[in-house]
């Protein structure tokens, strides 16, 4: 593990490294404050910083409370290596954000101690932030294809076009269903109709850019959003979407199954200022006329040709049979 | 107890106390009574300037300085007088600090006498 020693002092910084590198650290040593803070809120920082109470330039309470006041690191164990002995001086250094202290001249087997101390802190802090993590992807992922989870792709949808109508550009929204769905159900079993989720994901999110957003909508439904991309592009990706589902069949458990999918896709820029939810159900209504068409094609929601719906469209409303 | 009353501790140098912050590693040790006495001169000087000019913030620190690599060496009597130094440095007491200096050379001399010896028993 990384740590960074700084002190002023040669011969306490250099009798320092020896001793933690004998105890297996890898040592970085400065000898003050300032450097010491660059390396502390640097990328890939040190997890572990002994710090000398009395420095030029920046002391190390000072260093303290600078690491601590940056909310975006990863956690630094520090502590204050000091000749400050009363209860008072002990106190300013922790609430200036130490977590531990230690008294010169140093004894050896009582910093090593400390300093696995610190390793426990640090490694119960990465367990925490990684059981952070996993609740949020689970809080904003579907479990089945790990795709964003409807909630999840329309807050993003929701920004992306205020984004879009400040920066005066569209975005298309695309909607795909897999066509008689239930029949592979019925037919090959819910495992394999699982495979065949979970494939259909992978392919939606091979044919995107990095930049544009893949959800899972509701049970066969997908929804893609393109950003910042013109009406052409929009349309042509969608259709290149289109055939990776239907030309490849796709390989289960029970064989090889040719699976379509039927697209409805709406650019914003040819709607004007409308509401999320009118978007969507425009998005919808020309995913409903592909089915009518035949399915395995896609429809494009245009104004022109369409009633303006002026009131919100209640969410039941948004559905309709495939 | 006021701070000038604290009485000096006679151990001039603590081998023991030392050896074990090395782990026993003789030639650490060689190499830190290198840093000492390249290092440990031209401190002590400027803390003698400073107290001259009764500069109060630096010998503050100075003495600071002098008392960490004093006790980190073992030096404990010496380590004692800069800490008392630097307690009327802090406390502004500009008259105390001759007396408190000259403690502090008497005792880093015995320590420099030590470790002199010691690095004879060492080389031969």
């Amino acid at each position: 593990m990384n740590i960074l020693i700084a002190d002023d002092e040669a011969l306490s910084r250099r009798l320092l490294e020896k001793t933690l590198e004998r105890a297996g650290y890898d040592v970085v040593a400065v000898e003050n404050g300032k450097q010491a803070l660059e390396i502390l809120t640097a990328q890939d920082a040190p997890r572990l910083a002994l710090l000398d109470w009395v420095m030029p330039e920046v002391d190390g309470p000072s260093v303290c409370r600078a690491v601590r006041k940056r909310t975006d690191h990863t956690y630094i164990y520090m502590l204050l290596l000091t000749s400050k002995g009363s209860k008072e001086e002990i106190v300013r250094g922790l609430e200036a954000g130490a977590d531990d202290y230690l008294t010169k001249p140093f004894d050896a087997e009582e910093l090593r101690a400390r300093l696995r101390v610190g390793e426990r802190i640090l490694l119960l802090e990465d367990r925490l932030v990684e059981a952070r993590e996993n609740m949020r992807f689970r809080a904003t992922h579907d479990p089945l294809t790990s795709l964003l989870n409807r909630g999840a792709v329309l807050d993003l949808l929701g920004r992306e076009l205020q984004r879009s109508r400040r920066e005066n550009t569209s975005t298309a929204i695309l909607l795909g269903d897999i066509d008689h769905f239930k029949l592979v159900n019925d037919t090959y079993g819910h495992i394999v109709g699982d495979e065949v989720l979970g494939e259909i994901a992978n392919r939606l999110l091979n044919s995107v850019r990095s930049y544009d957003f893949v959800g899972r909508y509701g049970g066969e439904e997908f929804l893609v959003v393109l950003n910042s991309c013109d009406p052409n592009y929009g349309s042509s990706r969608a259709e290149e979407i289109r055939k990776s589902i239907s030309i490849t069949p796709i390989q289960t458990a029970k064989g090889s199954i040719t699976v379509t999918m039927s697209f409805g896709i709406l650019q914003t820029a040819d709607w004007g200022p409308r509401s999320l939810e009118d978007l969507l159900h425009e998005t919808d209504t020309a995913l409903y006329e592909a089915k009518a068409a035949g399915r395995d094609c896609l429809r494009i929601a245009r104004p022109a040709t369409r009633q303006e719906v002026l009131a919100p469209v209640a969410p039941a409303l948004l559905r309709h049979k495939r | 107890m006021r701070n000038n009353e604290i009485q000096t501790p006679n151990l001039v140098w603590d081998r023991a106390g030392v050896f074990n912050r090395v782990d026993n590693d003789r030639e650490l040790l060689l190499e830190i009574l290198g840093l000492f006495k390249e290092d440990f001169p031209p401190a002590l000087a400027a803390l003698r300037s400073a107290v001259q000019s009764a500069d109060l913030q630096a010998s503050s620190a100075l003495s600071h300085k002098l008392k960490g690599m004093l006790s980190n060496l073992g030096g404990v009597a010496a380590a004692a007088a800069a800490s008392r130094l630097e307690s009327f440095a802090s406390a502004k007491d500009a008259h105390s600090l001759p007396d408190a200096l000259a403690a502090l050379e008497r005792e880093s001399q015995d320590l420099v006498h030590e470790l002199d010896a010691y690095l004879v028993e060492v080389h031969g």
